[in-house]
């Protein structure tokens, strides 16, 4: 482990040299820039135990759990650079969800065993919300944990579970009571082992043809009663406040950035910025995104002025989300006859992953809670529209 | 609700949103839009003076030139609090817009006369810098001095209360801003009603002549003369649609919450919800392009600021042209009539959206911009 280091007292510039300095030296040239979007934690475990032993693996834990301290300023630095500088995600429930979680409302015993284990790679997490029948109605979650002696046996099934096939624990919301007037009373935080007998996984292809996402299935599996999270039956409020000021980055220009620059090769390659149709068309998708980023710097400045995030950060996200599939819908149609292909297509020298983009665009209009659900909370949250 | 967002550690930008509300609530917007309307005026004259008398025309005025010296985020806060409340004084174009021209203008007696008169009140200046089509205003040297002017300017605010008009002329070496007192002989005025309600004037030059001091500044070209005065009044502009779109957002939120059908109020309906979310969220995003503006605009980076100033002026106009044109609707056949208010907003977006550029050729100005570079 690199020597403790005041990251928060460097100047913003002298931060982001520090984060190239590291990508220089420590991220090998074909993880950079990788086409899939999730890869899998043996692909980029090089990446993961490179950070771990330069200390930056966790940006926002605080400093005593191994974690970098960064205000809220810094870590949008770290973010900026890594979208810039191609740095492949790396599967990250156990430091964006455990560590905040552990830390949060974990017991001392639990923030000891639990925390190392996320930075030294040993426990890889997943997260286990939805279930086939519980998607944005979350609250009526019926995966049942039953209280025998001292351990939960756990029934049930989870579902769009990123990653769970090369996860070895799962923290997972489960049915401890019903309290019919209530639905989210009577929901627990349960961390599994997913080496326990009885949890099986199955990948599910999705629509780019990869398997980011998986079924969980729980028959009898037997969970130690240590591993619950906060008080038994008051896991929605657990989980609800986990998210912090990492939402904002839910709505960056990243993706939207991603699809336009595609756009503009393939439309450099075909002449299209000589057709006023398309100039047109482009026109309006590069302001949006130059319009989002505005936006965007908004709610920055509430969190480096020492503010806190509301409700009404979601809006960017929504934006996002159909921006890139606006910008990617374009694409498609710039292709023409080769909007056909499913694999890359050609433009000039180089290639363009149109179909990719366009697929993966389907997804974040619907995870991290579907469009209409954020329209939902903003109305009642923020409009304070009547019921 | 949505609002700029600027910091105002000491209060002076609270201090102005106040005085506009005050002035509003003497003197209510839509009150003063109607009887403009129908009167067939171009302003309603007691509240552009009431503005001038509360510092509103002299804002970019430099203190040197008895204006208040401020900057433009003062000017943008002031305009969205017009816009807000349907305060509908060409003040974008009557103040922003001539009071840059003015500052930048070598100082004269003539200059200094017009920059007083404008933050006093005591004049009413219109900026005339379009030329009707094969009419091109041009200014020749008069064979015993001065200058003549022919030709035919057109969309003119305050062309009819106007005490002195800034007319942009061609030159033989150039462009020339004029000023011209509006009882000039061979000059006509003509009108045509604005959408918003206020009349925009057309005039002739005649041979109009005029004396040497008319010139009060020159330029090798129209956007040499002209590019800041737009800069600044797009940013005007901007702001004022986007207070437009914030207030047209609150007033459909009201009605639809006050209105009851199936024995519920409207705004509790999902379909109602999410239109009105979206309306709430384009709104948001309007207010954040006027902040990045004014904001970039205080850099030194000449390019950034202007593509800033142009994503702003494109956002501000369509959101509030879209916001209001869904709000009508949420009106119900309310909406459709002329004692609604909400109309009124629709209408002043439509006008402001249309003035020194629509959106559609302010985002391809941008992209030709930045793809030059």
């Amino acid at each position: 482990m690199a020597p403790a280091t005041d990251w928060n007292a460097l100047s913003d510039e002298a931060f982001r040299e520090a984060f190239r300095d590291l990508v220089a030296r420590r991220l090998p040239a074909d993880l950079r820039f990788m086409r899939k979007q999730r890869p899998l934690f043996d692909e980029v475990s090089v990446w993961y135990h490179a950070l771990a032993e330069e200390g930056w693996l966790a940006p926002v834990w605080p400093v005593e759990h191994g974690g970098m301290g960064l205000t809220p300023a810094k870590h949008m630095i770290y973010v900026e650079e890594w979208g810039r500088l191609g740095c492949p995600r790396i599967p990250d429930h156990g430091l964006g969800l455990i560590g905040p979680l552990m830390l949060e409302h974990g017991t001392e015993e639990q923030k000891a065993h639990y925390l190392p284990r996320i930075l030294t790679g040993e426990h890889v997490w997943c997260q286990g919300y939805s279930e086939p029948n519980s998607g944005s109605d979350l609250a009526s979650l019926r995966t049942a944990a039953v209280r025998d002696g001292d351990v939960f046996v756990v029934n049930g099934q989870k579902i769009w579970t990123t990653l769970a096939h090369c996860a070895n624990w799962i923290f997972a919301l489960v049915r401890t009571s019903r309290d019919e007037k209530v639905r989210q009373k009577g929901i627990t935080v349960l961390l599994i082992d997913m080496t326990t007998p009885g949890v099986r996984v199955r990948p599910i292809a999705n629509l780019r043809g990869e398997t980011d996402f998986c079924e969980v299935f729980f028959d009898d599996v037997r969970v130690p009663v240590e591993n619950v999270v906060g008080a038994v039956d008051q896991g929605w409020d657990v989980a609800k406040s986990v998210l912090g000021h990492e939402r904002i980055f839910l709505g960056a220009t990243t993706r939207p950035e991603i699809a336009i620059e595609r756009l503009e090769k393939l439309a450099r390659a075909r002449g299209a910025f000589d057709d006023p149709a398309f100039l047109s068309r482009y026109a309006r998708h590069r302001l949006d995104i130059y319009d989002l980023g505005s936006a965007f710097d908004r709610f920055a400045k509430v969190l480096r002025d020492g503010g806190e995030l509301g409700a009404d950060v979601s809006m960017l996200k929504i934006f996002t989300t159909e921006l890139y599939q606006r910008i990617t819908e374009e694409t498609l149609m710039l292709a023409g006859e080769d909007a056909r292909f499913f694999d890359d297509i050609e433009a000039g020298n180089d290639e363009v992953d149109a179909m990719n983009l366009f697929l993966d665009s389907r997804a974040p209009a619907i995870f991290g809670g579907s469009n209409e659900i954020q329209k939902n909370i903003l109305a009642k949250a923020v409009l304070r529209l009547p019921s | 609700m949505p609002q700029s967002i600027f910091d105002d550690a000491e209060g002076m930008l609270a201090m102005l949103r106040d005085s506009v509300s005050t002035l509003a609530s003497r003197q209510p917007g839509p009150a003063s839009v109607r009887r403009k309307r129908a009167a067939g005026a171009d302003t309603d004259i007691a509240l552009w003076k009431a503005m001038a008398e509360a510092g509103l025309t002299g804002i970019l005025v430099p203190e040197a030139l008895g204006g208040t010296g401020l900057s433009l985020t003062e000017q943008a806060v002031v305009s969205e609090a017009l816009g807000r409340a349907l305060i509908s004084e060409p003040l974008a174009i009557g103040a922003v817009f001539a009071s840059t021209l003015l500052a930048r203008a070598p100082a004269s007696a003539e200059r200094d006369r017009l920059v007083a008169g404008l933050v006093d009140g005591s004049l009413v200046l219109a900026p005339a810098w379009m030329d009707v089509a094969g009419h091109a205003v041009s200014a020749r040297a008069a064979p015993d001095g001065g200058y003549l002017l022919a030709g035919g300017k057109r969309h003119v605010d305050l062309a009819l209360s106007a005490t002195d008009l800034l007319v942009v002329a061609a030159m033989d070496d150039g462009v020339g801003l004029f000023s011209v007192p509006s009882g000039s002989a061979g000059l006509s005025v003509e009108t045509a009603t604005g959408v918003d309600g206020a009349a925009i004037g057309k005039i002739r030059f005649d041979q109009c002549r005029l004396p040497g001091a008319a010139l009060i500044a020159q330029a090798p070209t129209e956007a040499g003369l002209l590019d800041e005065a737009v800069c600044n009044a797009r940013v005007a502009l901007a702001a004022e649609l986007a207070g437009i779109a914030s207030r047209a957002v609150e007033i459909t939120i009201d009605y639809t919450r006050a209105r009851v059908q199936f024995g519920k109020p409207i705004a509790s309906f999902q379909a109602i919800q999410h239109r009105l979310v979206e309306m709430w969220s384009d709104a948001e995003f309007a207010c954040a392009a006027v902040v990045n503006a004014v904001e970039t605009l205080r850099d030194d980076d000449a390019r950034a600021g202007r593509l800033a100033v142009l994503a702003a002026k494109a956002r501000a106009g369509d959101s509030a042209v879209s916001i209001c044109r869904r709000a009508v609707h949420l009106h119900g056949a309310m909406g459709f009539t002329d004692e609604c208010d909400i109309g009124l907003y629709l209408k002043r977006a439509i006008s402001l959206n249309a003035t020194l550029g629509q959106p559609e050729d302010l985002r391809l100005e941008f992209v030709n911009l930045e793809r030059a570079a």
